[in-house]
């Protein structure tokens, strides 16, 4: 973990409201595995207060380079998309637990909801780096909203698109759209999931069903983002009867799918 | 280097600076960003007799200039805290002082006499029974003078450590709490803790935290734990440690001017977690500039210059 500046290198408006931002910060590119994020300070002042938590979407260790990809919801995702070439940032990271995919994995399937896709770029470029064969699923309520992905991935992804409205690839959820292919004989040996806690709820279901191991990456309020003040804690099984609760920022923000309590 | 030492009643402290209760954890985290060492003290989260599991998500919602918590309590217990938290927090060479909460006057009494003990390193004990999330216990003990009075009471005897009492903002008159702790045997009394609030999601028409309601913090109550400070400091003659919004050394001031003879740092923490490292350089320099060779030259100074 490093707190240190970051200079922003490339910005660019990847959708309308979604943003990537190309950073430089040798020690997080260095470090950072798939499904750990940064705690980004948004202002000196007061406005907002806290730092903001983001996935890395990619890294490029050689020149010691990031990227996060973000969309605007309120004040801090705003002041962050008016960032400029040769500012500096200041980033605490990489933090938290990421995605720990299974060894001996050949295929790998990779599901993600809204901008929940961001740390799954990362992970599906690394997991190809290792031979494994990778298929992406990737869902947004329409068109618009989709986030140009193979921009950020290796040639030989498999991208499947579906949006809720159907105005591009599947028309539905893009749960449906696995399941489908679960149904026309996909077997998946591992999934690793980010979006929305609604379709990862039923991509639990799908778990339920058929065991396949999965895990997901969740989301939560963050205060201090390393595992300090306890603001981030989701309910977690443990045993059969028994949960406890645990910090999203510092034990995840990957979890496996049987722990998760919905 | 000036001269940063403090000496708040029995308890000595290298630097004015402490890290507050609930926001440092047990340090382990922050020990590879910063050196534990140059904390004034560590106090540690909220300590309970037995394990407790804390408040359902969501626990915190930012608000302008601050944050609400509802984390309710959650620890490990003092059997953990004893075996596992303890030895490595004094290993770093920490002052670790021990923030400590119970449902009963008993627990109280047992979590005071287990710390006391001979060797175990504890600098000092803060009773916080100000803690505004768990229903049963925390704001009864600090809303009450008189049940606020019955419990330090009883803790006192037991406690062989320096005493602090960390007092409620939630009361009317502050200073009737303040009276009733050192009367009844605290030597040192801390102030404040967080201020009750609400956030409604007007998405879901609900209070957005789980708990419904969580305590305020950050700089947004500053100006209402000065005041505080300033009113206790008038009414007690036992040293105060001052917190509420802390963010910068002017704000560090604020609180020695109106009477604290040290601070704590809490949320703070979050958005720069270096603020402790940074506030005693910058002391330093300040004391340099201003030829003050002693932090108490300062402490309560605003009251001797009202007109
Ligand atoms: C581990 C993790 C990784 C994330 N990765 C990404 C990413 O790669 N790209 C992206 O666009 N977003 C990501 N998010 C969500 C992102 O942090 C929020 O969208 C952002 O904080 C919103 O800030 P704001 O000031 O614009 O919104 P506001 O709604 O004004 O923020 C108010 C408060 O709510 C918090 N908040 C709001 N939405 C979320 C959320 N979904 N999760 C946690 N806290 C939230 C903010 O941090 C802030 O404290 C991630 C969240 C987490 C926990
Ligand atoms: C996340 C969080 C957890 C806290 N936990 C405790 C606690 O366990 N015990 C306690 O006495 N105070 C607790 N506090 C209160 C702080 O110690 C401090 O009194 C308060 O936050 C005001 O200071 P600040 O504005 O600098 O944060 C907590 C505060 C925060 C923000
Ligand atoms: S945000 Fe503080 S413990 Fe996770």
């Amino acid at each position: 973990m490093f707190l240190s500046g970051v200079r922003v290198m490339e910005t660019e408006e990847v959708v309308d409201g979604c943003f990537s931002l190309l950073l430089e910060g040798k020690n997080i590119a260095v470090n950072a595995y798939p499904g750990q994020f940064i705690h980004m300070r948004i202002a000196d002042n007061l406005l907002p207060f806290l730092r903001r938590p983001f996935s890395l979407a990619e890294t490029f260790p050689e020149e010691g380079l990031f990227r996060i990809i973000f969309r605007l919801i309120g004040a801090g995702t705003k002041i962050l998309s008016r960032v400029r070439r040769g500012d500096v940032l200041d980033c605490l990271g990489p933090l938290g637990t990421g995605f720990k995919p299974c060894e001996d994995l050949r295929l790998s399937i990779l599901v993600g909801g809204g901008i929940g896709v961001a740390p799954l770029l990362f992970l599906a470029k690394k997991l190809q780096e290792k031979g494994n064969k990778v298929i992406m699923y990737y869902g947004a309520s329409q068109s618009a909203d989709l986030i140009p992905v193979h921009q950020f991935l290796p040639p030989g992804v498999e991208i499947n698109l579906a949006t809720e409205d159907g105005s591009s690839g599947f028309p539905g959820f893009v749960t449906d759209l696995f399941q489908t292919h679960l149904q026309n004989g996909l077997l998946p040996e591992e999934i690793f999931a980010c979006g929305p806690r609604l379709m990862l709820q039923k991509l639990a279901e799908v778990h339920r069903n058929k065991k396949i191991p999965m895990q997901f990456s969740l989301e939560e309020m963050m205060a201090c983002g390393i595992g300090a003040c306890l603001g981030c804690s989701v309910e977690m099984q443990r045993g059969e009867n028994e949960t406890v609760f645990k910090r999203v920022c510092r034990d995840g923000p990957v979890f496996k799918s049987c722990e998760v309590v919905w | 280097m000036a001269d940063l030492r403090v000496k708040l009643g029995p308890l000595e402290l290298q630097t004015p600076f402490m890290a507050a209760s609930g926001t440092f954890g047990f340090g382990e985290e922050y020990a590879s960003l910063l050196d534990l060492q140059k904390l004034g003290a560590l106090v540690v989260k909220g300590l309970t007799l037995r394990p407790r599991k804390g408040n359902p998500p969501p626990r915190i919602v930012e608000t302008p200039a601050g944050m609400l918590n509802a984390i309710g309590l959650q620890n490990p217990g003092l059997d953990v805290f004893l075996s596992r938290e303890l030895p490595r927090l004094k290993k770093s060479g920490t002052a670790v002082i021990v923030n400590i909460a119970g449902d009963t006057e008993e627990e109280y009494v047992t979590l005071a006499r287990e710390l006391s003990r001979a060797g175990n390193g504890v600098l000092a004990l803060e009773l916080n029974v100000s803690c505004p999330n768990v229903k049963k216990g925390g704001i009864l003990f600090g809303t009450s003078p008189s049940i606020l009075a019955s419990l330090v009471e009883k803790v006192r005897p037991v406690c062989t450590l320096p005493l602090i009492v960390k007092l409620t903002p939630n009361v009317t008159d502050i200073t009737e709490a303040a009276r009733a702790a050192e009367s009844s045997g605290a030597d040192i009394l801390s102030l404040v803790n967080t201020f009750l609030g609400m956030v409604i999601d007007v998405a879901s028409r609900r209070p957005f935290l789980a708990n419904e309601t969580g305590g305020l913090s950050g700089p947004a109550i500053r100006p209402l734990a000065v005041r505080m400070v300033y009113d206790v400091y008038a009414a007690v003659k036992i040293p105060l440690i001052g917190m509420g919004g802390i963010l910068t050394l002017e704000d560090s001031l604020q609180f020695f001017m109106a009477g604290a003879a040290a601070v704590a740092i809490g949320s703070a923490n979050f958005p720069d977690p270096l603020t402790i490292p940074r506030l005693t350089g910058e002391l330093n320099k300040y004391m340099k500039k201003e030829g003050i060779d002693s932090l108490e030259e300062i402490i309560g100074a605003a009251h001797q210059n009202t007109v």
